[in-house]
């Protein structure tokens, strides 16, 4: 009899996180729609993927090719004078430094006689690799800490709320230099370094939430029924933080991007890939005369960072209207 | 409301002793030490003799638990120790290097408060129109672009128009030539503002429309209050409040891109002092440059915390 559910009575409860993102997410259209800066910054997350997967194919030439031109001003046989005023007056050709932007080289060329654009397409992956691995770790990290830290109150929480304040007491871009400064700066090291900077963000974020579903009575039901710690946090707490690992992995994608921008900036950056922020540098020595190749670099960072920036607000938006403006 | 304070006190303690005990350990961390580079210029010279000749000389050879003791028992006495790197005490250093910080620190938080609080103003009370969605998208703008980025446009810009230029032989500060010092820092403290500020006048953007729905704002208007007075008297007042407690989130933002915008222009702050004693392992300096803008952003979130708790009552039990 009681097997029997009555059709008449829908059990009533609020929709979950993965329904409520599903169903703004099951019509992209409807997103688009509702959120148009959140369409629009989806639009250039998604053309930045691209690029970056594609890059070897929307390059137009390699990013590390040296362009060389005729010399106008070859002679064949040149007398020492003459080499003494123009070092380069012997040779057929000279490197095709600092062309303005044209058909050949959209962006023109760099200060070696490097295509600008190509550089600007393969920057795309090294800040796409950043943003999205640095929010990653950042954000299980913070999951594990945040957890453990609002679960087991007391002291374990003091203590990790204290380091959390230490950790934000100093500015984000000088952690994120002293710990890149540690190991060897690959790619992997500073995604590494740049997710454990921003483990005091996510925690706190986190742990706030949790906070929140802790003294909720489901939470107290589970435990009377006698489920474990390790049960309760997977099976009743996670389902419903879920929307604040979303908001807290979105939002802070723009933020690693540009820390890794501005660490390659100040010449601390990983090495043996293009850099947007190294870019934005290197173009500085002839920022007077020939400024393409910073406009360009910055110019992408800045296009790539709004792109997630407008993202995450809609994602938050959506998922939980109470964060607004946070 | 004493416990209440006696408790923010002895935490921000804490939080401060913490970031000291941090810096101390991270440069230790880091590969290589001041005696290795500094003798490794003169190559050939350096044998393993003379670095550790040269590291006993800065102290460096002790065990490293002797040596955070040190540090801790120096510290407490306010004996910040010798700079390696020039040999000066580091309060010197520090003294001849705080004001300008302080000064491009002060003048970034003008421009940003002066353009954040009247945008975020006018963009909520004209919420949804064009206006609005333009304020909001140039501060949505400012939160992308990077802050070198947009003070290496400034100066092209500035440079192409050839309004003033900038000289380079010394930085005045702004008592000594306030005409001077202005064009040194221009650039820069609009560059920091904007990035800086951006957040302030959308927090403050949302606080006001929150605000302006409540029942003590129609009944200003009921009462037949202009709207300039229910705007600044009655919403604006405790829309600020919100903004008033990330002010400590505000002055980190600051302090970081102060690091970069005082490099970019040679201006000789804390900022500077951060990065040249991290890349030369001037373990002295770094530990206490790091400490200090550590007191500045705990003492900043100490006093908002209590003025919000002296403000707001609820506050105190939480």
């Amino acid at each position: 009899m009681s097997q029997i559910a009555d059709p008449t009575v829908v059990p009533l409860r609020d929709p979950t996180i993965l329904e409520r993102l599903g169903s703004s997410m099951v019509s992209l259209g409807r997103f688009l729609r509702g959120k148009p800066l959140g369409g629009s910054g989806l639009i250039v997350v998604v053309i930045f993927i691209f690029v970056a997967l594609l890059a070897p194919f929307i390059q137009r030439h390699d990013p590390d090719k040296i362009f060389e031109g005729p010399n106008p001003d070859y002679k064949a046989n040149p007398t020492v004078i003459e080499l003494a005023r123009n070092p380069d007056v012997g040779s057929p050709v000279v490197v095709e430094q600092f062309v303005e932007p044209s058909s050949g080289h959209w962006f023109g060329t760099d200060k070696f006689g490097r295509d600008i654009w190509s550089q600007v397409v393969h920057g795309a992956r090294l800040s796409l690799i950043v943003g999205l691995g640095a929010s990653v770790i950042a954000v299980v990290g913070g999951l594990i800490i945040g957890m453990i830290s609002a679960y087991y109150a007391g002291l374990v929480d003091l203590l990790i709320q204290r380091l959390v304040d230490m950790l934000q007491a100093i500015p984000f871009l000088v952690l994120v230099l002293v710990f890149t400064q540690i190991t060897e700066r690959s790619v992997l090291n500073v995604v590494l370094w740049l997710g454990v900077a921003g483990l005091a963000i996510t925690t706190r974020l986190i742990r706030s939430a949790v906070l929140g579903v802790r003294e909720s009575e489901f939470v107290l039901a589970a435990r009377v029924v006698g489920a474990s710690d390790l049960r309760i946090m997977i099976r009743h707490v996670l389902p419903n933080v879920v929307a604040v690992l979303i908001i807290a992995f979105s939002i802070g994608i723009g933020a690693y991007i540009l820390a890794e921008a501005s660490i390659s900036f100040l010449g601390a950056g990983p090495q043996g890939i293009p850099s947007w922020g190294q870019m934005v540098q290197a173009g500085r020595g002839s920022l007077d005369l020939h400024p393409w190749q910073t406009v360009f670099a910055g110019a992408a960072i800045m296009l790539i960072v709004l792109g997630f920036n407008l993202l995450g607000d809609a994602l938050r938006d959506v998922l939980d209207p109470r964060l607004r403006g946070a | 409301m004493q416990g209440y304070i006696i408790r923010r006190i002895v935490g921000a303690v804490f939080v401060v002793f913490l970031v000291g005990t941090f810096s101390f350990f991270a440069i230790r961390v880091l590969p290589g030490d001041f005696a290795t580079a500094s003798l490794g210029l003169d190559a050939g010279s350096a044998n393993a003799e003379t670095i550790a000749q040269r590291k006993a000389d800065l102290g460096l050879d002790l065990p490293i638990g002797e040596q955070y003791a040190n540090w801790l028992w120096d510290t407490v006495r306010l004996d910040l120790g010798t700079s390696f790197l020039t040999q000066n005490s580091v309060w010197y250093e520090i003294g001849r290097s705080l004001p300008y910080s302080l000064e491009l620190g002060v003048l970034i938080m003008i421009v940003g408060f002066t353009v954040a609080i009247p945008v975020g103003l006018i963009s909520a009370i004209f919420q949804d129109k064009a206006l609005d969605y333009s304020l909001r998208g140039l501060a949505i703008l400012a939160l992308a672009a990077p802050v070198f980025w947009t003070a290496a446009i400034a100066s092209l810009v500035v440079l192409q128009w050839d309004l003033f230029l900038i000289d380079v032989i010394g930085q005045p500060h702004l008592w000594e030539d306030p005409g001077r010092a202005i064009t040194w820092y221009l650039i820069p403290m609009f560059a920091g503002g904007f990035a800086g500020t951006a957040t302030t006048m959308r927090l403050l953007r949302s606080q006001m429309l929150e605000v302006l729905r409540q029942d003590y704002v129609r009944t200003a208007r009921s009462k037949g209050l202009t709207e300039s007075a229910v705007i600044i008297r009655h919403a604006l007042r405790n829309a600020l409040l919100p903004v008033l407690t990330v002010m400590g989130v505000t002055i980190a933002t600051i302090i970081g891109s102060q690091v970069i915008l005082e490099n970019m222009f040679n201006i000789p702050g804390i900022g500077n002092k951060v990065l040249t004693s991290l890349f030369s392992r001037d373990n002295p300096v770094f530990q206490s440059v790091v400490l200090i803008i550590a007191v500045f952003t705990v003492l900043t979130n100490l006093v908002v915390d209590i003025m919000y708790g002296v403000i707001d009552p609820r506050i105190r039990l939480s």
